[in-house]
């Protein structure tokens, strides 16, 4: 009796783990503890109703939800399984059905909307926006930061955080926010991984979040003068973000020309500028520190036409660095059918030059 | 891709050159949609994604390889950065493997 009662317990705690697991978007996390519950009978049909509500979302709604995420077509067939194993444990579940009835309709659309934004977490965002001008005390920022932090797992909150936190001065507790960013960064990438589909989209959102982290302590350094600091982290950005990034590439200019190294500023300067990114004030900035640079440095030519040319430079350095020659291989061979699944002779192709460009519609 | 229908139409008549696209939707109705929406005037062909993408060793979308007459990849495009933007971009690598 005992034990009974005590196997029913830890059954719906698992149960309770996994939905709350889930309201935060941690999909390995929230999966593994329901389909411990599911093989409970006191708890089977609410945590198949909860995996099939999961599994519906993964396979025809997250399309986009977050950066890099696509639908996941192979989760489909098990939507329906576990919604249908809810309503087998309890035929009088009226969510299980309702659920099992939205995913057969997903089953046989022609296109299904992504699931639309959550209000409940819309609401906290703009609570921590609603910080951003105000004087309110640092602690009520804070719980509006964790609070958000509690209803969705993403790192947003963190690092929207950590920036309202550094315009206010506050450097060593943005320093601490953006710290917990990058671990609740790495934490929701690795949830959601098979949502990224390739390893390359998976690899470039775990940079994202700790390029995004170190950019922000390493700038939060500089404030405080903390220039070798800011030079390490700064520079771990740079490599993360390929520097590829704006705001860091604006920063590492700052940060040169903070100490006297104006070549090297002025390289980031043209950088940042050679990006199609960054907000009009700070494009403006950069573009104004670099004419004082070139002040300094030669006294005749037009700054425009020498800053025109320098742009056009890099952003044709780029395009031709993003460029790998694998190259110098035979094609391997490989399986090619037709798109309605009919066998494709590559024969006809033998002997023209192939431009072969691979897709996909996601 | 749309640039690749305006650099397709340089080619169009031209025996030499193909341009060949593969999917690698595991989707077919999206696959469809998609295809009925873009109308490309040139082969698409299906591949399965994880052995196109380790043979083909490419880990990101659109991938882009020019081969020559002799069945040798000379080029490699990745993502749309380096390549997506310019019709020009694209037969400039065509006309070097002529």
């Amino acid at each position: 009796m005992a034990a009974a009662l005590f196997a029913q317990s830890a059954a719906r705690d698992d149960l309770a783990r996994g939905r709350a697991f889930w309201d935060q978007r941690l999909a390995q996390s929230a999966m593994a503890a329901l389909e411990i519950a599911a093989r409970d009978k006191d708890t089977a049909a609410e945590a198949h109703e909860a995996l099939g509500r999961l599994y519906t979302f993964k396979g025809w709604q997250q399309e986009s939800v977050f950066p890099g995420w696509h639908d996941e077509p192979a989760y489909r067939a098990r939507a329906l399984a576990e919604l249908r194993a809810a309503v087998t444990a309890d035929p009088s579940r009226r969510s299980a059905q309702e659920a099992l009835r939205i995913a057969e309709g997903f089953a046989s659309a022609e296109k299904v909307d992504p699931a639309p934004p959550r209000e409940d977490v819309k609401a906290l965002d703009a609570r921590i926006d609603a910080y951003r001008n105000a004087a309110a005390p640092i602690a009520d920022l804070e719980a509006a930061i964790e609070a958000r932090a509690k209803a969705q797992a993403d790192p947003a909150p963190y690092f929207t955080g950590a920036q309202i936190l550094l315009d206010r001065g506050e450097h060593d507790r943005a320093i601490a926010l953006a710290e917990r960013g990058r671990a609740a960064s790495d934490r929701f990438v690795g949830e959601n991984l098979s949502a990224y589909q390739m390893a390359g989209k998976s690899q470039g959102a775990y940079s994202r979040g700790r390029a995004t982290a170190a950019d922000l302590i390493g700038w939060a350094a500089y404030l405080k003068k903390e220039y070798d600091r800011a030079a390490a982290s700064l520079g771990d950005a740079e490599r993360l973000s390929r520097g590829q990034d704006f705001a860091n590439q604006f920063h590492l200019g700052e940060l040169a020309r903070a100490t006297n190294q104006s070549d090297r500023a002025r390289q980031h300067y043209l950088d940042a500028l050679a990006l199609s990114a960054g907000p009009p004030s700070l494009r403006q900035r950069a573009t104004d520190a670099l004419r004082a640079i070139q002040a300094g440095d030669r006294a005749a030519g037009s700054f425009d036409a020498w800053l025109e040319t320098e742009l056009t430079r890099r952003r044709d350095e780029r395009r031709s660095a993003a460029l790998k020659s694998v190259v110098d291989r035979a094609l391997p061979p490989l399986t090619l059918t037709a798109v309605d699944g009919r066998p494709y002779d590559a024969a006809g192709l033998r002997g023209k030059v192939l431009l072969l460009n691979f897709f996909a519609s996601w | 891709m749309p640039h690749l229908k305006t650099a397709y139409a340089k080619y169009r008549n031209d025996a030499a050159v193909a341009f060949v696209l593969v999917s690698i939707d595991d989707d077919d109705k999206r696959l469809h949609r998609f295809l009925d929406e873009m109308k490309f005037p040139f082969t698409v062909l299906h591949a399965n994604k994880d052995e196109a993408q380790q043979k083909m060793g490419f880990d990101d979308l659109p991938a882009t390889f020019y081969v020559d007459r002799d069945g040798i990849v000379r080029f490699e495009a990745r993502g749309m950065e380096s390549h997506g933007d310019s019709r020009d971009r694209v037969s400039w690598f065509i006309e070097q493997l002529r």
